[in-house]
């Protein structure tokens, strides 16, 4: 997930903004030591992610407290930062937050794909300018990681493991002599050295390529952090019902689904999740995010078609169509969930998940 | 009246050891009154031997239903050892005040000393969002042992104010409480000096309001024990393995080794002890550690320390530090000290070695003078009363009252590992069961100082037998072979009853195998036993309810994930369908709807991707549960195997099928329409599918297909051996064929 500042199609403004009146008010009852080139102390930067009620600082995370203690740690001792964990656990919000919590900017993103290059990391060249004037500054077209460095900022990376080996190790020289050399300036301009702020927040997913094929050289100059799915089922239950009742606001539903309909749908997440032995485990994502899209449509659904009342039901096809995507496995997965454990429970949404288990396909 | 003075303190905490040992020596009591079992207070003089600790006081409660055991465990750092020693020493009179372990009281206890997570609420959790910690142990470090000393009398009194005011409060905490109330008022009145009470600080507010209130002043009674029950307490060595939260149910606080440390040496030489440790372990295990990576982890520790507003770092720091720098990889599992409770599976082995090093390895030992422990005695006595003492060879039926208690007793004394008792035969595993055993019995040297060491693990011969049975259930894992046989060690030694802690190892290691073969024949063990063994008594037992609970959900779950191509077929998983079948059979309850197991049966039948042995043994299972066979595996490589499977499973539903609709008639199709090679290569695995009839059911079917087709042939002779040798019939058969081909080529004769 991308959070690129004015990207149209996520409509939201960056956390620095969304959040200015939390940030100004912890800045001006901030007395703690800043470290050099930061926004906050380190606690204020951590009361603004963890939140605190006194203080009027929303929680914004709800992960493990010492998870904020070890990234800002890690930050201030320049160290990169690398949130790893399973799509759908926020670690693209978590490293939006630290960036505006430190920086004061979150938008030095670099987004990690296939195609990344270095041009897009470092710098690139204004061409006309180029070819009328050679190399100069003016020509240089900075990228996030040339501006982080100059203007002391955090960088983030994300999906760092997307990106081909070769252009991941451009991050190692920035990250370990904290200079980025621009070989075509002539004179005294082609190094720019990092000033004091500067640091990067890398993601990766291990879904995808996973960290193990990062060179050992650049997995050094960084201090891994695992974001886990939310440990506590009341506070999953409480994120979901709140994320669902705003996702339906806007779909047009004035009232979420019945909290108990939405105690099944989480347990079955968690449960489906964290399935004993290999091969209950499912391989699609069973991650909040998609607890809440699951919400959602069920929300839909029972508003639109049942008049009103979300039915324990619609979660079976909503499953079927969001968390098995394609794989057959995962299909049989769910069934075996639904025929055997589902049906041990009791309850009427229970009766009614179990019920519901024809509606899988095949 | 006398001053009161009570300090609530959380067990194995070092920083209220502390507070209770300046409390001694600023109060200078006349009475020290210690939250413990008040049936020990004779033998005060055996604690106060010069012991290294870890040690514990073992009690236990055996009845005819089942016994109970407890430990209440002290160590060095325990305020309760301190209020002992420290006690003793300054001249007060001691005295345990809590009611005895083997009281109704605390019928689910193990661990007396373990109850501080079992006072967790909405109030420690709002805590730890205020002071945004991860947990109730992070809180605790952050509040009493990291924390300055000043002011911590007050703040421990708030805290568990805190936590008193919205815990639930049960009957059993009620009935201890009022009993210690008693003890404080005796004391009170007895004379004017402060009377001192240390106990869990859950209790303290509510055993100050108790001891002001009116009530009997005289000491209070010891109560009586149940009626016929055995019961008594001694002391064994404990150690820091059992300590640890992480890895032990119902333990105290996790990392003992640490707080050893942080009691001993102060916080900065005990952090700094503890990455001297980790590292240490880590590079035993060749294990990278370099000294960056030290670096690393010590200016992160102090970073975090100060960012967590401690003025020396804390366990956590510690922890948080080494982990950010010495792991370079994403965390299968989160770190542990982030949530409770013990390891989970697939944690990351560095984290595992580091909480392996915080744990650490001390054992106590007990001073020689302690008295022996009971188990000597009691096997002693067994071996008398049984006859089973000197040098014999015993032939023991099993039927026989006298000759079962005696088995039970050899086997447990097997069990414990004490030399001089050897089976030479008898039933085991899985095999058919004989009602006889053979035994040699011989006089061993080490067998004193082996039933002595033994004592640790229970009072007597059958407690300490399931203690050890419950340890290697623990340690087998996920080898359920070795598991099967453990379960069946539990019959033969008549422990066939479900503790907390078997139940629990129990499920994990059947969770824990992937191989639906040895599912089935825990399965099948489990249920034999269950259903019955009166021999072993171990009929109805709730051990193996659980075991046969468990194992159906599994094996119906590993019966559809597996995936094979043809190949002979597997008598073991196709044993473990009917293994399912009769559990369904005989203990419906214990299973899924048979709704669900016949779907899901019906679906590994027709999954084309499964092998065919399991697909015919599922068609078989559904069959049992009323859905008949729908189609035939035909291909002359798979018939056979899925045969073999549906035999096994549905022997009876084959048996009993007659005319055209017949699985047997529709086979006889299939083989009719196959060609001579086809046959051939079908041939070996039908043959084994239909041996596993004896011959009069083989005679049964034949006789169905020739009444069908009507050729006046006798079913019999059908199945008669022949006296031919099977080589020459082949040979003969070849040669008709090539004579038919060359009629043929020729032109000469009717296409057959």
């Amino acid at each position: 997930m991308t959070e690129q500042p004015n990207d149209p199609k996520l409509q939201r403004p960056p956390a620095e903004r969304r959040y200015a009146d939390e940030l100004a008010k912890l800045a001006a009852d901030d007395t703690a030591p800043r470290p050099p080139g930061w926004a906050l102390s380190l606690q204020a930067a951590r009361t603004f992610i963890v939140g605190d009620a006194k203080l009027g600082i929303a929680r914004k995370f709800v992960g493990d407290p010492s998870l904020i203690d070890r990234a800002l740690v890690t930050l201030a001792t320049n160290r990169g930062l690398m949130l790893v964990g399973e799509p759908g656990t926020a670690k693209s919000l978590l490293s939006e937050l630290i960036a505006a919590a430190v920086s004061g900017d979150s938008t030095l993103t670099i987004q990690g794909g296939a195609s990344t290059t270095e041009d897009q990391i470092a710098y690139s060249w204004n061409y006309s300018l180029l070819v009328s004037e050679g190399p100069t500054e003016r020509a240089l077209v900075p990228a996030p990681l040339l501006r982080g460095m100059a203007e002391g900022r955090v960088v983030r990376f994300e999906e760092i493991t997307r990106c081909p080996l070769e252009v991941q190790d451009a991050l190692l020289s920035p990250l370990s002599d904290r200079v980025l050399a621009v070989p075509e300036l002539e004179g005294g301009d082609n190094m720019v050295f990092a000033i004091d702020g500067f640091n990067i927040i890398a993601t990766a997913n291990t879904r995808d390529r996973g960290v193990n094929e990062m060179s050992a050289a650049l997995k050094r100059r960084f201090n891994f952090e695992t974001v886990f799915p939310i440990a506590d089922f009341k506070t999953e239950l409480d994120l979901v019902e709140t994320e669902s009742a705003a996702a339906l606001e806007r779909s047009g539903v004035p009232v979420p689904p019945a909290r108990d309909v939405l105690e099944v749908l989480v347990r079955v997440f968690r449960d489906l999740r964290s399935a004993e032995g290999a091969d209950g485990k499912m391989q699609s994502v069973m991650s909040t995010a998609e607890a809440v899209s699951v919400a959602h449509a069920v929300g839909i659904k029972g508003w639109y078609l049942r008049g009103g009342e979300a039915a324990a039901g619609d979660i079976v096809d909503s499953l079927a169509g969001a968390a098995a995507k394609d794989s057959a496995e995962d299909l049989a997965r769910l069934r075996r969930y639904l025929e055997q454990k589902a049906a041990k429970r009791s309850g009427p949404h229970w009766k009614d998940l179990y019920e519901a288990r024809h509606l899988l396909p095949g | 009246m006398a001053p009161l003075h009570v300090v609530g303190v959380r067990h194995h905490s070092p920083a209220c050891a502390r507070l209770v040992s300046e409390t001694i020596a600023a109060l200078r009591p006349a009475h020290v009154l210690i939250e413990g079992p008040a049936d020990f207070n004779g033998r005060l003089d055996e604690l106060a031997l010069d012991h290294t600790l870890p040690i514990a006081i073992y009690s236990y409660l055996g009845e005819k239903e089942g016994s109970h055991r407890s430990w209440s465990p002290l160590c060095d750092y325990s305020p309760e050892w301190i209020a002992l020693t420290e006690g003793r020493a300054s001249g007060a009179a001691v005295k345990f005040i809590d009611l005895p372990a083997w009281h109704g009281a605390f019928a689910q206890i193990e661990n007396r000393y373990s109850d501080a997570e079992r006072r967790y609420t909405e109030a420690t959790d709002r805590l730890c969002r205020e002071f945004a910690v991860d947990n109730p142990d992070a809180l605790w470090d952050h509040l009493v042992e990291v924390a300055e000393s000043d002011g911590l009398a007050e703040r421990l009194d708030h805290y568990f104010a805190l936590v008193r005011g919205e815990a639930e409060t049960t009957e059993n905490d009620t009935e201890r409480e009022d009993y210690m109330a008693q003890w404080i008022r005796a004391a009170l009145a007895e004379d004017d000096g402060p009377v001192l009470v240390i106990c869990g600080g859950f209790h303290a507010p509510a055993l100050r309001r108790l001891a002001a209130a009116a009530g009997s002043a005289a000491w209070p009674e010891i109560p009586a024990a149940p009626e016929g029950a055995d019961i008594g307490s001694f002391l064994v060595p404990y150690s820091f393995k059992r300590l640890d939260a992480f890895a032990g149910y119902q333990s105290g606080m996790p990392s003992p080794e640490y707080y050893q440390r942080l009691w001993d040496d102060g916080a900065e030489r005990a952090a700094a002890a503890l990455v001297e440790l980790v590292a240490a372990r880590l590079r035993r295990r060749k294990q990278v550690v370099s000294t960056a990576d030290l670096i690393g982890a010590k200016s992160l520790t102090e970073g975090l320390a100060r960012l967590r507003g401690h003025g020396r770092p804390g366990r956590t720091d510690v922890l948080d530090g080494l982990a950010s720098a010495l792991i370079n990889d994403d965390l299968p599992q989160p770190l542990p000290w982030t949530r409770r409770g013990t390891l989970t599976r697939g944690t990351h082995p560095v984290v595992v070695e580091m909480t392996a090093a915080l744990a650490g390895e001390r054992t106590g030992r007990l001073h020689p003078d302690t008295p022996a422990p009971p188990l000597v005695a009691s096997v002693q006595d067994i071996l008398e009363q049984l006859d089973l003492d000197g040098e014999n060879r015993l032939t023991l039926h099993l039927s026989d009252a006298r000759d079962l208690e005696r088995s039970r007793a050899l086997h447990c004394l097997r069990l414990l590992d004490i030399p001089g008792f050897k089976r030479d035969s008898g039933p085991t595993a899985g095999s058919d069961v004989i009602a006889e055993e053979q035994w040699e019995l011989r006089v061993d040297t080490n067998r004193l100082p082996a039933v002595i060491e033994a004592g640790v693990y229970g009072a007597n011969l059958g407690d300490a037998a399931q203690t050890v049975l419950e340890q290697r259930v623990s340690d087998a894992g996920g080898d359920l072979n070795a598991q099967a046989g453990l379960l069946f060690s539990a019959a033969l030694c008549g422990r066939a009853r479900l503790t907390d802690r078997l139940a629990r190892e129990i499920a994990f290691a059947i969770g824990e195998c992937d191989d639906l073969a040895a599912v089935g024949r825990t399965l099948a063990v489990a249920l034999a036993l269950f259903r019955h063994d009166d021999l072993f008594g171990s009929a109805g037992s709730d051990l193996y309810a659980t075991v046969i609970e468990t194992c159906a959900e599994h094996a119906l779950w590993l019966a559809e994930s597996l995936r094979a191509g043809p190949g002979p077929a597997e008598p073991g998983r196709i044993n473990a369908l009917a293994a399912l079948r009769d559990t369904l059979r005989f203990t419906p309850t214990l299973v899924p709807p048979r709704e669900g197991i016949a779907a899901t049966a019906s679906r590994v039948a027709a999954d084309p991707a499964a092998p065919p042995d399991l697909r015919g043994a599922a068609a078989g299972l559904a069959w049992t549960l009323g859905r008949p066979v729908a189609a035939i595996e035909a291909g002359p490589d798979r018939l056979g195997d899925w045969l073999a499977g549906l035999f096994v499973v549905a022997r009876e539903e084959v048996l009993a099928e007659e005319g055209e609709a017949s699985v047997v008639n529709a086979v006889d199709g299939v083989v009719g329409e196959m060609t001579a090679t086809e046959f051939l290569e079908a041939l070996p695995a039908l043959r084994q599918a239909f041996g596993f009839f004896p011959p009069r059911e083989r005679a049964l079917l034949a006789e169905q297909l020739t009444a069908l087709r009507e050729t006046g042939t006798e079913g019999r002779d059908l199945v008669r051996r022949t006296e031919v040798d099977p080589v020459m019939v082949a040979s003969a058969m070849e040669l008709e064929a090539r004579v038919d081909a060359v009629m043929e080529r020729e032109h000469l004769g009717d296409k057959r």
